[in-house]
């Protein structure tokens, strides 16, 4: 009798925790994939360069932290404000230059720029994995039966803060009501007056900077090496496709699905087939309902 | 004699190899109303598109209070003075009224004035007050045209651009668009209105012009072009 009666607590507490588990992981897949998707969405480029984005930022943490002692949830605005400089400097000096050509031009520029940086990663930082060990991990506790990584969770919420950010700059501010004109009609956009190719750099500097952001916050929890990267970018690609395009809120719900989807499939069948599932996910997703969860249209 | 206020003299201008204007002149005095009716691809779209900046001119000059624009960026020649609404109103969807009224006042500083000036469209337009949250995608196509209209006056021109005021709308909407327009011009703003409806044109400008096959074959005050055989028989329908 005893038994019957707690199975079925235990398995739902076990999903709660399955379930609790994967939006964690969820919320900083959202932060890898919106920077992903303002730029897609924006500039009609697949960035292929996002996920070499994402390691650079978690090496900056890294050295950071491991040379001057910055915990990687500060190092967030160093990567940032780092890789934000870098992708403009990119989109302003090479990406500008064939920005109007059909797809995928931009996007074997850059995927030569990918290769570029992943490999120089590589001569610079050796293919190693690399972890951040904190002197001083929150380590975790129990809240309800249910076990909170608390480092990870912390990451997880200051991915979700910075993407709230993200989304409120874009709404309110002068800067993102251009962003958004340019995106919806860049012609209407030049003749209120904004500077396109600016606006494009702007753009692909944010991109660049959230996922820097997010790569920060990832080293506390994944190990780093650019061999990493190429999995970032199917991420975020995955996420997109979920969440449907060029919108926050869809980078969001995608992020959030795929965190939770991964760690079910793993539980079903297995934690190394747990990015399979994504990508079956994924390729019944683009025969079924290409337009994503949140139903809207891609770039037009 | 002094300049005129806004000149354009001897433009060239097309898409690529494909020539569409050959050596247009065309003058706006201060505070007047103009009008530049043309069949469909006579080149009157090209014209605007090349003041503004859109197209770059292949020759001639465009110049307003004697400032040359020809070959500048489209911020800078709307930085002189010149707003260009396009055709197709060009709203900006998923953005509310409000925002795409503030996109028109990109280029200023935002202070007191810009929402003085935001104040003054929305009293203009009491519908586009109420609307003021709406996405500019839910709007019908004579508010649309409101909000292109006050998007474009939130740069404080000198000089308006409309392109096809009247297509696609009712006639009561164009009425009241017609009524705003010379409200504007009241206000002290000079402008250039292409219309391929041409009596909706002529009742509105002091003066028009007449494109054809990008030249400019007819120039005159509105009630001569009214009443000019070949306008009357090419543009209007009566003989």
């Amino acid at each position: 009798m005893v038994p019957a009666a707690i199975e079925p607590t235990r398995y739902s507490m076990l999903y709660a925790q399955i379930l609790l588990n994967g939006l964690v992981l969820g919320g900083l897949y959202a932060c890898i994939a919106v920077g992903f998707s303002l730029v897609w969405g924006v500039l009609n480029v697949i960035n292929i360069l996002h996920g070499s984005f994402v390691v650079l930022g978690s090496y900056i943490a890294y050295f950071a932290y491991v040379h001057l002692g910055i915990h990687p949830f500060l190092s967030v605005i160093l990567a940032g404000g780092a890789l934000f400089a870098l992708g403009y400097v990119v989109q302003a000096g090479l990406i500008n230059r064939v920005v109007g050509a059909p797809v995928l031009t931009t996007l074997v520029l850059t995927f030569g720029l990918d290769l570029i940086l992943n490999n120089g990663m590589i001569v610079a930082f050796t293919a190693d994995y690399r972890t951040v060990q904190l002197a001083h991990p929150l380590g975790s506790t129990v809240v309800g039966g249910l076990v909170l990584p608390l480092d990870r969770l912390v990451a997880m919420l200051l991915a979700c803060v910075l993407t709230v950010i993200l989304y409120f700059v874009l709404v309110r501010s002068s800067i993102g009501r251009a962003i958004v004109a340019v995106r919806m009609d860049r012609e209407a956009a030049a003749l209120m007056g904004v500077n396109v190719k600016r606006i494009y750099a702007i753009t692909f500097g944010l991109g660049a900077l959230m996922a820097g952001a997010a790569g920060s916050l990832l080293s506390l929890i994944f190990p780093i090496s650019p061999l990493n990267g190429s999995e970032f970018l199917g991420i975020a690609f995955i996420v997109c496709v979920l969440g449907g395009l060029g919108s926050i809120s869809g980078a969001i719900v995608g992020g959030l699905a795929l965190g939770a989807i991964q760690s079910f499939g793993a539980l079903l069948i297995g934690p190394q087939h747990g990015l399979t599932i994504a990508f079956v996910l994924l390729i019944i997703l683009l025969i079924f309902k290409p337009t994503g969860i949140m139903g809207r249209r891609g770039y037009e | 004699m002094a300049e005129p206020f806004f000149q354009i003299k001897g433009l060239e201008s097309g898409y690529g190899e494909i020539r569409v204007l050959w050596g247009v002149d065309l003058e706006v005095n201060r505070g007047e109303i103009v009008c530049l009716i043309g069949s469909n691809g006579a080149g009157k779209t090209t014209l605007l598109r090349t003041v503004s900046g859109l197209v770059k001119p292949a020759a001639g000059s465009v110049r307003i209070e004697g400032e040359e624009l020809a070959g500048l960026e489209c911020k800078d020649i709307l930085s002189a003075g010149v707003a260009h609404v396009p055709e197709g109103r060009r709203l900006f969807r998923t953005m509310s009224v409000r925002d795409n009224l503030l996109m028109g006042a990109y280029l200023r500083r935002r202070d007191k004035s810009v929402d003085e000036d935001l104040e003054r469209v929305m009293t203009m337009f009491p519908r586009l007050a109420e609307r003021a949250n709406q996405d500019a995608a839910t709007l019908s196509g004579g508010e649309q045209q409101m909000c292109a209209i006050g998007r474009s006056i939130m740069s404080r021109p000198k000089l308006l651009m409309i392109d096809e005021l009247s297509l696609g709308l009712a006639p009561r909407a164009v009425e009241l668009l017609g009524e705003s327009l010379v409200e504007i011009n009241k206000a002290g703003v000079s402008i250039l209105l292409v219309e391929q409806d041409v009596m909706t044109a002529l009742d509105l400008a002091h003066r028009g012009y007449v494109l054809d096959r990008g030249r400019i074959v007819m120039a005159a005050p509105s009630e001569e072009l009214r009443e000019a055989p070949a306008v009357r028989e090419a543009y209007i329908g009566a003989s």
